[in-house]
């Protein structure tokens, strides 16, 4: 097949994606858009009449909802891992999976951006998070790592989202041209007059390069700043220095396996498996293999280290609470999903299995979901004052939001994989003319 | 405006394009234009053109950044002076964040607004003809001004189609 012939078939697999959806696809988002509604009635319950809705009771006065929040910014980092990181490495296997992690990125700080306002229990007085000129010469507290989370997550979503609109203009340029009605006019918008010549590559291939540049160090200080809303407190079970690393791993971790669960049913659904190949996912669950790894030393070294101290350390009660006391199930269900599953994806038989890859990667989602679980509520159940002590547990309305967020989520990603290119036309073209120019050289 | 003269040629192959741009400059023809569907390493090689001075602009804005960064904590907190958590009024190791997050967004955003002039809203056409798009699956060289020679040198490296403009 020539080359220009290779360019055609990258461009139709992925007009193809934009098809009149199927039936499955209109259930598919309906479900989503039901589980947002409910729990978006959920949560107007809060704001009519209170956060006792909530099981939020002292000390354990974060719960889902802060959960949630952490998961979600997680979720969001494989995406800017994928794009950014590995497009400053020049790991090519990025190519063919990087814009659906990206639009997952964007999705996820969307949704992780609603829980600091859901949380609070004034929502209409959310902008007070932003510094801005009033008459009483009243500002944030900028010392707060509360506010350090507003600048992080909306710096990342503003970066994250900036990253993929201008990643995807000479995609639109090049679905323009064959598109018509709406598409050609909503195309013709996002492509900013792209027409590909080598000037405006000359510009755009340099600003690419600094967007990945300033996009990578993000996705390390967007996670470390959400875990020193914990580790800058003193209470046990937060106060640690290995919170950083720790949550910057766990995040790339379930933001991988996230992109996996998406992916691999995405690629059969779509087709997309001439340019989504085995060897992309299997390039995925290596991460995953890696960052698993580095979870569960984290794990030990929390425990080995507080072991050793003596028995009235608070920090040592809190780590044998987690994994004796009231919540060691969901302790003991984490280690499981985090820890012990990736280990099977060594096996070459499971992680080419469909089923077991998606049952792992699932469990992976649950275990980090439970990580960030047992991290807030366990440590504020089991604080330094034993008369306090009490055991939180969600209600139904917190549940609720919980589960209406991955509706949202699944919503606006359902809508975007039928409005953006799910795979990166320009650079699979691009990777197409690589692999003809070996082939030539090895011809000759 | 006026369309500018010269011959256009398409390629099916990138390394037929680089090829005959090659040759071009070494005939003396070097105000060459490309329209590809993607920055094929050896055309952009070929054209041997200056690195994009988007840095120019990327550079300063953030520092820009770094500076509302540090203004703005440090300003404002001076500006109500509460103590919180028995930290300095001026914290700089907790105001660290608010430096980074708005060196990087104050960076990316005059990222954006250059590309966006140089590169996206038909700034970055150039001498390329504005009629023309290469987006899919074949790239065209075109050589401004270029006349007989080119239009031979061209049917040499192998284009599909060779035509004048203008």
């Amino acid at each position: 097949m020539s080359t220009a012939a290779r360019f055609r078939s990258i461009e139709d697999t992925v007009r193809g994606t934009h098809g009149k959806p199927g039936p499955t696809y209109w259930v598919l988002l309906a479900v989503s858009a039901a589980t947002f509604g409910f729990g978006a009635w959920a949560y107007s319950l809060i704001v009519r009449t209170g956060l006792h809705w909530t099981g939020l009771r002292r000390p354990g006065m974060w719960g889902n909802l802060i959960t949630d929040f952490v998961f979600w910014v997680g979720i969001a980092h494989s995406g800017t891992l994928i794009s950014a990181i590995l497009f400053l490495f020049r790991a090519r296997f990025r190519t063919a999976v990087y814009r659906v992690s990206e639009m997952m990125t964007v999705f996820a700080v969307l949704t992780a951006g609603l829980y600091p306002v859901l949380h609070l229990g004034r929502p209409w007085f959310a902008y007070w998070l932003f510094p801005y000129p009033n008459q009483r010469h009243l500002w944030v507290n900028f010392r707060s790592p509360l506010v350090w989370d507003v600048f992080a997550v909306s710096t990342y979503l503003t970066v994250s989202a900036i990253f993929l609109v201008v990643g995807m203009a000479p995609d639109f340029g090049s679905l323009r041209d064959r598109a018509s009605g709406w598409r050609r006019r909503l195309y013709a918008i996002f492509s900013f007059v792209w027409r590909g010549t080598d000037e405006q590559w000359r510009h755009y291939t340099r600003a690419y390069l600094f967007f990945a540049a300033f996009a990578t160090p993000l996705v390390v200080s967007v996670h470390s700043v959400v875990s020193w809303d914990f580790a800058v407190s003193i209470l046990p079970g937060w106060h640690s220095t290995l919170f950083p690393p720790y949550f910057v791993a766990g995040a790339i971790l379930s933001g991988v396996a996230m992109v996996i669960t998406i992916l691999v049913p995405l690629r059969r659904a779509f087709r997309l498996e001439a340019l989504v190949t085995q060897r992309h996912v299997d390039m995925l669950v290596r991460l995953v293999q890696l960052t698993s790894a580095i979870i569960t030393y984290s794990y030990a070294t929390e425990i080995l280290l507080v072991l050793p101290r003596p028995a009235s350390d608070p920090e040592r009660a809190t780590f044998l609470y987690r994994m004796t006391g009231d919540y060691a199930p969901l302790f003991w269900l984490m280690v499981t999903c985090n820890c012990v599953g990736p280990v099977l994806l060594y096996f070459r038989r499971v992680r080419h299995s469909v089923a077991a890859l998606l049952t792992i990667c699932v469990a992976v989602n649950v275990g980090m979901w439970l990580e960030r679980f047992n991290i807030i509520v366990t440590s504020l159940a089991h604080d330094r004052l034993p008369f306090d002590w009490r055991v939180y547990v969600p209600s139904w309305v917190e549940w609720a939001i919980t589960v209406g967020a991955f509706g949202w989520f699944f919503m606006l990603f359902l809508i975007g994989l039928k409005i953006f290119p799910s795979v990166s036309i320009s650079e699979m073209k691009e990777e197409v003319a690589r692999e003809a120019a070996g082939e030539v050289s090895h011809a000759g | 405006m006026r369309a500018e003269r010269g011959i256009l040629a398409v390629f099916e192959e990138p390394g037929a394009a680089a090829e005959a741009i090659r040759m071009l400059r070494d005939r003396g023809i070097r105000d060459l234009h490309v329209g590809m569907p993607s920055p094929f390493p050896e055309v952009v090689a070929a054209l041997s053109k200056p690195r994009s001075a988007i840095d120019y602009a990327t550079l300063p804005g953030a520092l820009l950044g770094l500076l509302i960064g540090i203004l703005l904590p440090v300003l404002t907190s001076l500006s109500w002076p509460l103590v919180t958590g028995g930290k300095e009024i001026v914290s700089l190791p907790a105001f660290a964040v608010i430096f980074f997050e708005m060196t990087v967004l104050v960076g990316s955003l005059t990222n954006l607004v250059a590309v966006t002039v140089r590169s996206f809203l038909g700034g970055g056409g150039g001498a390329f003809p504005r009629d023309e798009a290469f987006n899919g699956d074949r790239l065209a060289v075109f050589a401004a001004g270029g006349g007989d020679e080119a239009e031979h040198v061209f049917r040499a490296a192998g284009a599909g189609e060779v035509r004048r403009v203008g």
